[in-house]
């Protein structure tokens, strides 16, 4: 079979980019059927159900509806930045996925192929930063749009952000002493080992309060209840998207469908072994270890995106000073706090 | 580090976003109405303009959150140095001189209620 040649660089570099669109964006209408069927069990009523076998249609009848809407263009808006904002939502979203392995380093006619995209050592900090470009659209949807609503949609989505990113980057940091590595691969290597061969050594076991600290982050970053005061339906009717139509809504609700997809990623990586498998010996079936691994990663990441769903349609939303005042007073103390108790952890061992 | 990958997948994410602009640009049709152009502000007429004063403390948030993001990412460095130095108690030294400094910027930041949204 060998009349394609998987060794050169290009035709890799086009497999894995086509990959890492595909896996978000196809996986996307069913993320979304999932949660609207998942909000009528919890809130005891039906969901769509009509369209297709179990309602399965409706995605694609959605997509199709979002094609053939009107391309409304507001008369009072910033035509340019209005335009480019969510391309820039999207663009922004898919950035982090390029840093993320899918699987373990590969031998390819005797060359290391690494899966990701953007092959660095300093894996966890190229995700981080490109996750945290995010409010840059959300702002210049916001001030494009040129509507009080989305306005204060906006700025209140920026701060929020900044603040719980605070909290986070200094858990990066705490993980990163313990891992002593910015690479993926090493993460997920070390977090494959278990202590007395059955509590597999995942970051959630090694650093609970860490790990609570990032999850909460990921929820405030991702601007989902109970943290989507940018949203706050009863206050700002939809924030920073207000103004948009059709394709254009379309793009910034896959931009944060994505971006809950990347950082459950990143969190899997620091605190839920990465894409190994606990406890299994892989050994015997080497040939089909990449695969395992994919399953593995897409397993743990389907679970988060379901807890994401859980989260959203259980819980209430906070008051604005009282997410603020979580943030600064509360998250960003308790995360110093436990970067320096795992300082002095490991000078004394 | 090659970085023409990233730059690929860069071109290709702001194509993908452009032609799904232009999908319904050209596809869906156009009804003109003037009030379908107006200022959304829950039906009624809208008030006053979108450049309006919004409060300081937002822009505080953005400089502190600068501020602060910057020191802790001076730390990662540290971090990566740590667990195999063979002078610990030095990093740990310097690690305590960095961390007083930014207490004494939290303190103050939290005494002098900057960030205090109640009114």
């Amino acid at each position: 079979m060998n009349f394609i040649d998987f060794s050169n660089p290009f035709l890799q570099l086009a497999i894995k980019i086509i990959v890492v669109l595909l896996v978000p964006l196809g996986t996307l209408p069913l993320i979304i059927h999932v949660e609207r069927r998942g909000a009528g069990f919890i809130q005891n009523r039906v969901g769509p159900n009509r369209v297709g076998p179990f309602g399965l249609l409706q995605p694609l009848a959605d997509v199709v509806k979002f094609m053939f809407k009107e391309e409304a263009l507001p008369a009072h808006v910033r035509p340019f930045f209005y335009f480019i904002a969510p391309a820039l939502a999207l663009l922004l979203a898919l950035l982090p996925l390029a840093g993320i392995p899918f699987f373990g380093p590969i031998e390819i006619s005797g060359v290391q192929v690494f899966p990701e995209i953007f092959r660095t050592e300093l894996g966890i900090l190229y995700v981080f930063a490109a996750t945290t470009l995010g409010p840059h659209a959300l702002l210049l949807a916001g001030w494009a749009s040129n509507n009080k609503y989305t306005v204060l949609g906006s700025i209140r989505a920026c701060a929020q952000m900044m603040s719980y990113e605070l909290s986070m980057s200094s858990v990066v940091v705490t993980m990163l002493l313990v891992y002593n590595s910015q690479d993926f691969h090493v993460m997920s290597a070390f977090q494959n080992n278990t202590w007395f061969g059955v509590v597999p050594m995942w970051g959630l076991f090694m650093q609970p309060v860490a790990a609570t600290l990032f999850l909460v982050g990921i929820f405030a970053e991702s601007n989902r209840l109970p943290f989507d005061l940018a949203e706050g339906e009863s206050e700002l009717v939809a924030g920073y998207h207000l103004e948009y139509s059709s394709m254009k809504f379309a793009m910034f609700f896959m931009a944060e469908y994505i971006h809950v997809i990347g950082l459950s990623m990143v969190f899997i990586f620091l605190f839920l072994g990465g894409y190994h498998v606990p406890w299994v010996d892989l050994s015997s079936v080497a040939n089909f270890v990449p695969l395992i691994q994919v399953a593995s990663l897409l397993g743990k990441t389907a679970l988060m995106i379901w807890l994401f769903i859980w989260v959203r349609w259980s819980l209430p939303r906070f008051r604005y000073d009282h997410l603020m005042k979580l943030g600064w007073n509360v998250m960003l103390p308790l995360s110093l706090v436990n970067f320096v108790i795992t300082v002095f952890y490991l000078y004394l061992v | 580090m090659n970085l023409l990958p990233i730059l690929v997948f860069t071109l290709v994410g702001i194509i993908l976003g452009f032609a799904l602009l232009l999908i319904s640009l050209l596809l869906g049709k156009k009804r003109h109405t003037i009030r379908k152009y107006d200022i959304y502000e829950s039906g009624v007429n809208p008030v006053g303009s979108a450049n309006r004063k919004y409060d300081i403390k937002f822009f505080l948030t953005g400089i502190l959150f600068l501020l602060f993001d910057i020191e802790i990412v001076f730390l990662f460095p540290w971090a990566l140095t740590f667990k195999d130095s063979p002078n610990k108690a030095f990093l740990l030294a310097e690690l305590a001189f960095f961390l007083v400094l930014l207490v004494t910027g939290y303190l103050f930041v939290i005494l002098s209620k900057s960030l205090d949204w109640e009114e």
